[in-house]
C-alpha cells in the first residue's frame, strides 16, 4: 500500500513539476511576443502552483502592472535564491524607483544575506547585504582555548597581588593548557594555547622572587 | 651606584629635553656625525655637573660610556630624525628605565608588613604602566616635531589622468536640524568632480517633520542626490551605513562619510580620489576642521584639542601606515568595506574599529594633511565631555575586541593578520593611553591617601618616601607637562597661552574618559553618558552642575594639600601639597572651562550622538567614590598588622637615598655637624657595624641624631650616632638613614 502511495505521489510531483515547467515556458514565450498581460496571467498561476520557485516570481516581475507587485515578486524570488542574479539585479533598480517614490523604509528583520524591510507603502521587501557577513563580536561563541587565557588573566593578577597566588596558580594555568592543547582542533588555537603555556611560565619565573619578597615580610627575622 | 646613575641620567634627559625645546624644530638636518656629536655634548655637559656635584669620575665614565652605546642604538635606529630627537629619546628610556628599577627595588626592600608589600607591589606596576604610557607620548612627540625625513606625508596627490571612478558621499543623520544639513548638502553639490551620487541616511529621527524637509533638498538638488529614511533601525550610525552601502550606485567604487553638519571643500573629491588608482589603497583619511572655533577660550582650546590628533597623531601613525578612519572627512573604498564584512553595529566608534579590520588584510591607507572642509564643535562642555565619553568608549571596545591581534605574537596565532608591528604598537597604544587618565585619578587618590595619612600623623606607609622618590616623579611631570607645551605650540603654532589652555582643556576630560574606560571595561554593549539633570533653569548653575564631580574631587585634593602642609610644615608634605595643588587643578578645569563654554552656548553647535543605554554619570561616580572608599578600608587595615620592629636583614639590598642638597655638594658647605633623619619606619640601632649585633636601641622614622663616626665602606655605609636622649652611642645602618652634611668630615671608627 505505502509502494502505491509513494509511486502516485512520485507522479503527481512530475505531473506537477511538467506543469510548472510549461508555465514557465509560456509566460517567457508570451513575453517574448509582447503579450504582457497573457504571460502575466502564466507567471501567476505559476506562483500561485509552486510558491517555492524564484523563477516563477522573476518572471512574474517582468509583466507585473504594478511597481509595487514587481518589487514585491523580485524580493520574493531573491529570499527564495539569494544567488539569483537578475532578480537581485533588479530588485536594487525597484528598490531605488520606490525610494524615489516614498524614502522611508522600516525596519524588520535581517539575515546573513539581506534585510527585510517595510516600505513606506506598505510593502515587505528584502534588500541584498551584498557583502561579506562578519559574526557580531557579541555573538561569538568563546574559543576553547578561553579557559586558559582566563586563569592566565587571575594568574597575572595573583602576581600583581603579591606573587604568592600566582606561584600556584601558574603551574594550573600550565596544566589548563596542556589539558586543552588534546582537544584543540585549530591550528590557530593550539599557538594560542602555547603561547599562555609560556606566558603562564613567565609569570611563574617573576612570581617566585615576587611571593619570597612577600613571605620575607611574615617572618622578618 | 644605582642612584647616581639615576640622577645622572635624569641631568641628561633634562639637559637633552630643554636643548630639543629650543632647537629641536630648528635644527634641519639629520646626519650621524651631527647626531654623535650632539649625544657626546649632552653626555659631557651632564658629567660636568655630576662632576662638580657627586662626582665619582669612574662611575660617571662608565655610565657615559652606556649611555654613548645606548645612544647609538637609538641613533642608527631613528635615522630620520634630528639629532635633538635621537638624544632626548634615549636619554627619556634610559631614565624611565633607571626609576624603574629603583622604584622596583625600593618596593621589594623597603621595610614593610605585607599588606603595605602588596600595596607598595600594586602602585609599582601602576607607576611603571604610567611611565611606559608616557614614553609613548614622547615618542610620538619627537616623531612629528624631530623628523626630517617623511616617507609617506603628503598634502597633495599627483592627479592620475582618466581616473574618476564613480564615488558614493554618505551623508549619516540622526535628528538635524534641516538648516545643518542643508547647508551640508549644498557643498556637496557644488564639488568639483563629476562622477559622484549623495545619499542622506536619516537614521531613527522621530519627528517626521525633522526628517521629511531632507527628501524635498535632494530631490531640488539633482538626481545624484538620494535621500533616505530608516525607522527603528537597529545598530545605530553603523547599522545605518551599512544599509546605505546596498542602496550605493553599483557602479560606485568609492564610498564617503560626512558628518550632516559639515561644509565641505570643492575639491575635496578631485584631490583625494587619485589616491583609489593604487589597488592597494584602501582608504584615506583627511583632518577634520572646524570653523565655530573663534571668540573664546573654551571654544579655541578645544579646537586646538581636536587639532592635536590630527597635527601630531596622525602624521606620525602615518609614517607606518597605521592611521585610524574618522569617519567624517575621509574615502574607503567599496569594495574592501564589503570584504571585511561592512561597519560594526556593535563598537560605537565604527570607523576607527573598521579601519583596523582593513590594515589587518594587508591594505594601505593614506593621510592627507590639509583639511578638506569644516563642521561644528560641540556648543558646551557638556557636550564635550558626552563625546570624548562616547569616543573612549569606542577606544576600548577596539581593544576588547582586537586585543589579541595586537599582541607580538598575533602572526603566530593567525597567519591572515598582516598587521606589521609598528600598526600593532600605534593601534594597542592608542586605546591603552585613554588608560592614563585613569591613572591619573588613581594616583591623585593615593596622594590624598598619604596626606590624609599625613594630617593625621598615621605610620601608614606603602612606600616610604625617599628624596629620589619626591624629586624624579617631579622632574617626569615637569618635563612632560614641558614636552606637551611645546609639542602644541610647534605644531599647532598657538602661544604659550593657548598651549596650557589647551593642555589644561584636555586635561578637564580626564574624569569622564576614567568614567569611559571602566564602563567600556564592564558593559557589553554600546553606552553614552547622562550627565546630572539640574532642577534649575540657571544656565550658569547648569554648567556648575554638569561638572559637579570634577569639582569634588578638585576640591579634595586641594584641601587635603593644604591641610597636610598645615599640619606638618616640612619639605616632604611640602611636595606632596604642590602635588596635590597639581592634581586639583586638573580637574578643576571642568567647571571652568563649562562656565567659560556658556558664551558660546547661544550658537549653533553639533549634536553629539546619543547611542546605546544611558550610562547615569552619578551612578558611576557613586561607584568609583565606593571602589575609592574601599581602597581607603583597605589602606587602613595595614595599621592592624605589626610593622618590623627592627630592621630586617633584606633591607640591606635597599639603594641607598641621597638628598638633593647632598647631590647638589651643597653640604660640604655647611657648618652645622652631620646628622641622620631615619627614613624607614624603625630601625635598630646596634653595638657592631653589623646587620647581626647585639641591637642597643630603636630609632624610629623623622627621627634624627647627630653622626660621630662611620666606617670605611661608603657604598654599604653605617653611621656611629649619640643615642637621643640618653647617653650612649650606637652603629646605624645608612641605608634607613638620610644624612645631612660632609661625609668627609665624618672620622672613620674602625
Amino acid at each position: 500500500m505505502k509502494g502505491v502511495w509513494e509511486f502516485s505521489g512520485h507522479l503527481m510531483q512530475k505531473e506537477l513539476q511538467t506543469d510548472i515547467s510549461r508555465l514557465l515556458d509560456e509566460a517567457r514565450q508570451f513575453a517574448r511576443q509582447g503579450k504582457r498581460e497573457k504571460a502575466y496571467q502564466s507567471s501567476l498561476k505559476a506562483t500561485s502552483v509552486a510558491p517555492d520557485v524564484p523563477l516563477a516570481w522573476y518572471l512574474r516581475a517582468q509583466t507585473a502592472p504594478s511597481p509595487e507587485e514587481q518589487l514585491m515578486c523580485l524580493s520574493r524570488a531573491y529570499s527564495l535564491n539569494p544567488a539569483f542574479p537578475e532578480a537581485k539585479n533588479e530588485l536594487r533598480t525597484a528598490v531605488q524607483a520606490l525610494l524615489k517614490q516614498e524614502p522611508f523604509l522600516a525596519y524588520v528583520q535581517e539575515t546573513e544575506e539581506f534585510y527585510q524591510v517595510r516600505s513606506g507603502l506598505d510593502l515587505l521587501i528584502n534588500i541584498p547585504k551584498n557583502r561579506t557577513f562578519e559574526k557580531p563580536y557579541l555573538q561569538r561563541a568563546p574559543g576553547p582555548a578561553k579557559p586558559a587565557f582566563r586563569w592566565l588573566s587571575i594568574s597575572l593578577l595573583a602576581l600583581f597581588l603579591g606573587g604568592v597566588g600566582a606561584v600556584l596558580l601558574a603551574p594550573f594555568t600550565a596544566f589548563q593548557v596542556l589539558r586543552l592543547q588534546a582537544a584543540s582542533p585549530s591550528r590557530g588555537d593550539r599557538t594560542r594555547l602555547w603561547i599562555v603555556f609560556i606566558l603562564s611560565v613567565i609569570i611563574w619565573l617573576a612570581a617566585i622572587p615576587i611571593g619570597w619578597l612577600l613571605l620575607i615580610r611574615f617572618y622578618p627575622g | 651606584m644605582l642612584l647616581r646613575a639615576l640622577y645622572l641620567s635624569a641631568i641628561w634627559f633634562a639637559l637633552s629635553l630643554f636643548a630639543t625645546l629650543i632647537m629641536g624644530s630648528r635644527l634641519r638636518r639629520s646626519d650621524t656625525t651631527l647626531s654623535l656629536l650632539w649625544l657626546a655634548g649632552m653626555i659631557l655637559v651632564g658629567n660636568l655637573i655630576a662632576l662638580l656635584t657627586f662626582g665619582r669620575i669612574l662611575e660617571i665614565f662608565g655610565l657615559a660610556l652606556t649611555a654613548f652605546v645606548f645612544g647609538l642604538f637609538w641613533i642608527a635606529r631613528f635615522r630620520d630624525w634630528n639629532a635633538a630627537g635621537q638624544v632626548t629619546w634615549t636619554m627619556t628610556l634610559m631614565t624611565t628605565g633607571l626609576f624603574i628599577i629603583y622604584t622596583f627595588l625600593l618596593t621589594a626592600f623597603s621595610p614593610l608588613n605585607p599588606l603595605s608589600f602588596i600595596f607598595a607591589l600594586l602602585f609599582f606596576f601602576l607607576e611603571a604602566i604610567t611611565l611606559l604610557l608616557a614614553l609613548a607620548h614622547m615618542h610620538e612627540s619627537l616623531d612629528v616635531v624631530c623628523r626630517m625625513r617623511w616617507h609617506r606625508l603628503l598634502d597633495k596627490l599627483e592627479p592620475v589622468p582618466d581616473y574618476q571612478p564613480m564615488v558614493s558621499l554618505q551623508v549619516p543623520a540622526y535628528n538635524e536640524p534641516v538648516e545643518v544639513v542643508q547647508k551640508t548638502l549644498n557643498s556637496l553639490a557644488g564639488l568639483n568632480y563629476q562622477n559622484y551620487e549623495v545619499l542622506v541616511v536619516d537614521n531613527n529621527t522621530p519627528l517626521e517633520e525633522t526628517w521629511r524637509p531632507l527628501e524635498e533638498i535632494c530631490r531640488k538638488l539633482g538626481p545624484n542626490f538620494h535621500c533616505l529614511h530608516l525607522d527603528k533601525w537597529p545598530g545605530y550610525k553603523s547599522g545605518a551605513l551599512n544599509f546605505a552601502v546596498t542602496q550605493t550606485d553599483p557602479r560606485a567604487e568609492i564610498i564617503g562619510i560626512i558628518d550632516s553638519d559639515y561644509q565641505v571643500d570643492p575639491d575635496f573629491l578631485r584631490e583625494l580620489v587619485p589616491a583609489f588608482a593604487d589597488p592597494q589603497v584602501a582608504f584615506v583619511q583627511t583632518p577634520q576642521d572646524y570653523s565655530d572655533f573663534k571668540g573664546d577660550i573654551f571654544s579655541e582650546s578645544t579646537y586646538r584639542g581636536y587639532k592635536y590628533f590630527f597635527e601630531v597623531s596622525m602624521p606620525s601613525r602615518n609614517e607606518r601606515n597605521a592611521i585610524i578612519f574618522a569617519g567624517t572627512m575621509g574615502l574607503i573604498r567599496k569594495s574592501v568595506l564589503e570584504e571585511i564584512g561592512g561597519w560594526d553595529e556593535w563598537c560605537i566608534t565604527e570607523d576607527a574599529e573598521a579601519s583596523l579590520r582593513i590594515l589587518k588584510l594587508g591594505y594601505q591607507s593614506l593621510y592627507i594633511n590639509r583639511p578638506f572642509g569644516s563642521g561644528l564643535m560641540p556648543f558646551n562642555f557638556e557636550g564635550l565631555k558626552k563625546q570624548r565619553f562616547r569616543w573612549c568608549f569606542g577606544g576600548i571596545q577596539i581593544l576588547k575586541k582586537h586585543w589579541e591581534a595586537l599582541m607580538p605574537w598575533a602572526h603566530w596565532v593567525d597567519p591572515d593578520n598582516k598587521l606589521t608591528l609598528a600598526q600593532r604598537y600605534y593601534y594597542l597604544v592608542g586605546g591603552l593611553g585613554w588608560f592614563s587618565d585613569v591613572f591619573n585619578l588613581l594616583f591623585a587618590l593615593f596622594l590624598v591617601l598619604g596626606a590624609v595619612f599625613s594630617i593625621f600623623s598615621s605610620p601608614v606607609q606603602i612606600r616610604p618616601l625617599t628624596n629620589t622618590i619626591l624629586v624624579i616623579p617631579t622632574v617626569f611631570l615637569s618635563l612632560h607637562i614641558l614636552r606637551f607645551l611645546w609639542v602644541l605650540r610647534n605644531r599647532l603654532r598657538v602661544s604659550l597661552g593657548m598651549a596650557a589652555a589647551t593642555m589644561y582643556n584636555f586635561f578637564s576630560l580626564g574624569w569622564a574618559v576614567t568614567l569611559a574606560c571602566i564602563q567600556g571595561l564592564v558593559q557589553r554593549e554600546g553606552v553614552f553618558l547622562r550627565t546630572p539633570k539640574s532642577k534649575t533653569s540657571s544656565r550658569t548653575w547648569h554648567a556648575i552642575h554638569v561638572t559637579k564631580w570634577e569639582t569634588a574631587i578638585s576640591l579634595v585634593c586641594i584641601l587635603t594639600g593644604l591641610l597636610a602642609f598645615g599640619a606638618n610644615q616640612n619639605w616632604r608634605t611640602f611636595s606632596l601639597c604642590v602635588l596635590l595643588i597639581w592634581q586639583g587643578s586638573l580637574y578643576f578645569a571642568a567647571p571652568i572651562y563649562s562656565l567659560l563654554s556658556l558664551g558660546r552656548e547661544a550658537a549653533l553647535g553639533a549634536h553629539v550622538t546619543e547611542q546605546g543605554k544611558p550610562v547615569m554619570e552619578q551612578r558611576a561616580a557613586r561607584w568609583v567614590v565606593a571602589a575609592s572608599m574601599l581602597l581607603m578600608a583597605a589602606f587602613s587595615l595595614i595599621t592592624f598588622l605589626p610593622s618590623p620592629t627592627e630592621l630586617p636583614g633584606y633591607a640591606r639590598f635597599l639603594p641607598v637615598d641621597v638628598s638633593p642638597t647632598g647631590l647638589a655638594g651643597r653640604e660640604r658647605e655647611s657648618a652645622s655637624p652631620p646628622t641622620a633623619t631615619i627614613t624607614v619606619e624603625s630601625a635598630n640601632c646596634r653595638a657592631r657595624p653589623r646587620g647581626n649585633a647585639r641591637v642597643v636601641t630603636i630609632l624610629y622614622s623623622r627621627q634624627q641624631v647627630e653622626i660621630v663616626g662611620r666606617n670605611a665602606d661608603l657604598i654599604n655605609p653605617w653611621w656611629h650616632v649619640k643615642i637621643p636622649n640618653r647617653s650612649g652611642r650606637c652603629w646605624l645602618w645608612g641605608m634607613t638613614a638620610r644624612m645631612t652634611g660632609n661625609v668627609e668630615e665624618i672620622p672613620v671608627i674602625e
